[in-house]
């Protein structure tokens, strides 16, 4: 069914510079597409083994999968392919038709097919054809699979259902080598998987109807001329074509992390049997999209970290019921958009990093003194995991624990742009967090001036932006020895100058300097800059080796008015000033302790001569109404607002005086708060008329006003405020009326 | 551009001659073989990178890639002109690194027979020496045989000659 739909409405495109030497284009699809069929039947086999209630559609795909393969082999030739291919049908028709019982020999059986097959396919990749050296005898594993379908039939009842870990755990220990043959042919078979992507016909339409439109745009704009009138159309829609063109490339470039999870249940399978573990993996988010080349780059440290969970993290089985918990262990791979990221978790349920052997093990490395390793906070602890040359198992295994791991897992990660968090508590478990970006080439970035240079940060690590202006310098900026900090909401961050930092000519003015506030692998800090140009969508040029070298940039890009801008990496900008990780636990309680004093608050003018102010979360937007647009209704203001009609509440009498100042002209506009109760979402909106909002800031309450239960009085700024609070309490006469 | 379609018409291949596009830095003047030369830029500012080696006078765009360009003034140790400089694009060989030479002036094409090198003479300094091929002797002066292949950004890096301010050194 699956390959059906393949065959009709998705394209295979192969690329060109592709290394297969001596294999035709019929051969090269034919590997692909049996590639996937085998992926396919890789998830189904440990579906089966866990699910088999559903035996019967699985196994059906497992059948038509194979069945496919030995198909096409007929046609093209590759009879050794087809042999195989035919034991292993036979074997399988006997299991659909339920003359044969899933047990766990048959599951290791069929994964040995599975391997054998592709090895087949891999050496068919490379050489061209199918290989007749002796080594490439497959009549062991042809007998082992005839004699599986023989044995079984044996079988009187059969039992379409059979508990597997029953089976397991009474073979612990089974062939090891099965797994240790996986890994070669898996390697290849992720070669070809980069050269090839399928994609949706429907979007290769409408790439090229794009591709067809900007060129008629173009043929316009060469005819007309930068004169002429229709010009700046021409640049609009040209403008509008491009976006939607990229987006459209985008979104062909887009895979399911799905995909890079699928192979997933067959590692842990073999992996959890060498380790001697019992381990259960779940997906979550399956759907989510990422950038192929992105896909690809994770692989191996996802890989890693999955492995990790299971050899490290996943407690034996007898361990984990003392322990009290159940004796198997659960990996879960998470995936899920997170502002302009896509974050991927690995999470295992197992013992959890302790933090005495981290410490005692990185000294024993030689990679901390003792000294250094006492003053350690916990998360600066963890980060030493990331050191190269680090691994806490006590036994080396054949699967890891020799030293290399979560360095390359950073490395890999930080290459295309992402980062790597480590959380862990002693007991409960480990979570590896990787947070890499959506698309590799183009970022939203802020492009800021320093000593008569442009620079681009990158979106994602900009927290906020300040403006010191020149008067107030002397006073913002304050110092605990010789580094300067700046107090922002009580809390100290460092400021870092980017013309200091970079030997940059000192372009000094009268007028102040912005501060960007960057985050970026737990380093907060302040960035001071001359000036802020605008925000823009840059396209990531990699800089030349020598250039890498100086480690601050991590690429250039061509401004829309044609000059350059290199790009910083915020991170190691932050490791060139010395600024290091803040203390998270200390961050969390400033939070709380925020929360339970303080609140946000929009604060506004409405009658003359008084603040008046309301929580931040009331207000959804503030809006520029032309008085036109209000309409009159029982003597009671209404306003039409996204399909919705709004009372709104004037208690400064704003639009009276406006009406009196002069006649209604409908260019004349009113501010417009527009209010809801953000949390419960229960009562309705409202629109609040203001004179003129004044600023968000932070407020103590003082005191509830006994007059009104509506209205309290609090300290914002050090002055006097009157809050508004149960907005919609006595709008009981207003629903009437919408 | 012109520079090389008119190389193009002028080179017949008898083996022994060479053309070479003249260029200018300082009072001397250099030759690089065209064939090397993929495109002459013409004046540009270029981008300065902050904390990179000496020999870097910038970055240029070129057809969609970032390039690292190198300034040739900073090479022979001459101290930073006020004039923007000539910037042109090379290409090594197997084309895999295309970088740009910053150079005072771009003259025009010169063919010039092989046999007529002569040698670096052996009281030049290591730098040049490792930079200069030879000379050949034209009327109007001498003229310095260039390989692209040692100016490319990479290769300077790891001869560590010309990586820290040798500019300042030499002007002090």
């Amino acid at each position: 069914m699956l390959l059906a739909m393949a065959s009709t409405s998705v394209l295979t495109l192969l690329d060109h510079y592709s290394d297969i030497a001596s294999v035709d284009d019929l051969t090269r699809e034919f590997i692909a597409e049996s590639q996937e069929g085998l992926d396919r039947m890789e998830r189904c086999l440990t579906d089966l083994e866990t699910r088999p209630q559903d035996s019967a559609q699985l196994v059906g795909e497992i059948f038509r999968a194979v069945h496919t393969i030995k198909g096409t082999t007929g046609f093209l030739g590759f009879s050794r392919l087809e042999k195989l291919a035919h034991t292993g049908e036979h074997l399988l028709g006997s299991l659909r038709e339920g003359r044969l019982a899933v047990t766990e020999d048959l599951i290791s059986g069929l994964l040995r097919l599975l391997d054998g097959l592709r090895a087949i396919l891999a050496l068919i990749e490379t050489t061209g054809s199918e290989g007749t050296r002796a080594s490439d005898d497959d009549s062991a594993l042809i007998s082992e699979l005839a004699a599986l379908n023989d044995g079984v039939q044996e079988i009187v009842t059969v039992a379409p259902v059979v508990a597997i870990k029953a089976n397991e755990e009474s073979s612990p220990s089974r062939p090891a080598a099965n797994s240790g043959q996986t890994p070669a042919p898996a390697g290849n078979a992720s070669a070809n998987n980069d050269k090839t992507l399928r994609i949706d016909v429907d979007v290769l339409n409408r790439m090229m109807n794009l591709v067809g439109e900007l060129v008629l745009t173009r043929n316009q704009m060469l005819q007309s001329g930068v004169e002429a009138t229709s010009f700046p159309e021409l640049a609009r829609r040209l403008d509008s074509v491009t976006a939607d063109l990229r987006e459209t490339v985008m979104q062909a470039r887009m895979q399911p992390v799905g995909n890079l999870f699928g192979k997933f249940p067959r590692m842990v399978r073999d992996l959890a049997r060498t380790c001697g573990r019992e381990v259960r993996i779940e997906f979550f988010g399956q759907e989510t999209g990422l950038d192929k080349s992105l896909l690809e780059a994770i692989k191996d440290p996802l890989t890693h970290a999955v492995r990790n969970s299971v050899d490290h993290g996943i407690e034996s089985p007898t361990d984990r019921v003392l322990a009290g918990k159940p004796a198997e262990g659960c990996v879960t791979l998470k995936a899920f958009h997170q502002g302009g990221s896509v974050v991927i978790e690995v999470s295992d349920d197992g013992g959890g990093i302790a933090m005495e052997r981290v410490l005692a093990k990185a000294i024993e490395r030689g990679l901390v003194t003792d000294d250094q390793a006492a003053e350690m906070s916990e998360r600066e602890a963890l980060q030493l995991i990331f050191l190269p040359g680090f691994s806490t198992a006590s036994a080396v295994t054949t699967v890891s624990g020799r030293g290399v791991g979560m360095d390359v897992v950073r490395a890999n990660v930080e290459k295309v742009g992402g980062s790597v968090e480590l959380e862990s508590k002693i007991g409960i478990g480990t979570t590896l967090r990787l947070r890499v970006p959506l698309t590799l080439a183009i970022v939203p970035a802020l492009v800021v001036r320093s000593g008569r240079q442009s620079f681009a940060l990158p979106q994602t690590t900009l927290m906020e932006l300040v403006y010191i202006p020149a008067r107030d310098a002397a006073q913002s900026v304050e110092r605990v020895g010789a580094a300067e900090v700046f107090r922002l909401r009580e809390r100290l961050l460092p400021m870092v100058w980017l013309d200091r930092l970079l030997d940059l000519e000192n372009a000094s003015d009268s007028h102040g300097f912005y501060m960007a506030v960057l985050e970026a692998e737990g380093c907060r800090y302040g960035l001071v800059v001359d000036d802020l140009l605008a925000p823009e969508e840059i396209v990531v040029k990699p800089l030349s080796a020598v250039l890498r070298e100086i480690g601050l940039f991590s690429g250039a890009t061509v401004l829309g008015n044609g000059t350059l801008a290199l790009i910083l990496d915020i991170a190691a900008v932050a490791a060139r000033a010395g600024v290091k990780p803040a203390i998270e636990e200390e961050e969390t309680q400033a939070v709380e302790v925020k929360q339970e004093n303080e609140e946000s608050f929009l604060v506004f003018e409405d009658k003359a001569r008084e603040r008046t102010a309301l929580p931040l979360g009331m207000v959804e937007r503030i809006e520029s109404v032309s008085l036109g647009q209000i309409e009159y209704a029982g003597g009671r203001a209404l306003l039409q607002y996204r399909g919705e009609l709004l009372p709104l509440r004037d208690d400064g009498g704003v639009l009276d005086e406006m009406d009196a100042s002069g006649a209604r002209d409908e260019h004349e506009s009113a501010t417009v708060l527009i209010c809801g109760d953000a949390v419960s979402r229960t009562a309705q909106r409202m629109g609040i008329v203001v004179r003129r909002v004044l600023d968000v800031s932070h407020g103590t309450l003082l005191d509830r006003n006994a007059a009104s239960s509506d209205t309290e009085l609090a300290l914002v700024k050090d002055r006097v405020t009157t809050i508004f609070r149960g907005l919609c309490g006595d709008q009981g006469g207003w629903r009437e009326v919408a | 551009m012109k520079i090389v379609a008119q190389q193009t018409d002028s080179i017949h291949d008898d083996g022994d001659s060479c053309s070479l596009c003249s260029m200018y830095a300082g009072d001397e003047s250099f030759g690089i073989d065209t064939s090397k030369i993929r495109e002459v830029l013409g004046k540009r500012e270029l981008e300065r990178v902050p904390m990179a080696p000496a020999f870097v006078a910038g970055v240029v765009p070129y057809r969609g890639d970032v390039l690292t360009a190198v300034s040739f003034r900073a090479l022979l140790g001459l101290p930073d002109s006020k004039q923007a400089g000539c910037v042109l694009v090379l290409e090594d060989d197997e084309g895999q690194e295309r970088y740009g030479l910053v150079v005072d002036a771009v003259g025009g094409v010169v063919t010039v027979n092989r046999n007529m090198l002569e040698a670096n003479p052996c009281t030049l300094e290591a730098r040049c020496k490792w930079l200069f091929e030879g000379a050949y002797k034209m009327q109007t002066g001498l003229m310095v045989q260039l390989d692209p292949q040692k100016l490319r950004p990479s290769r300077l890096a790891e001869t560590g000659m010309f990586s820290q301010g040798m500019a300042q050194r030499e002007v002090a």
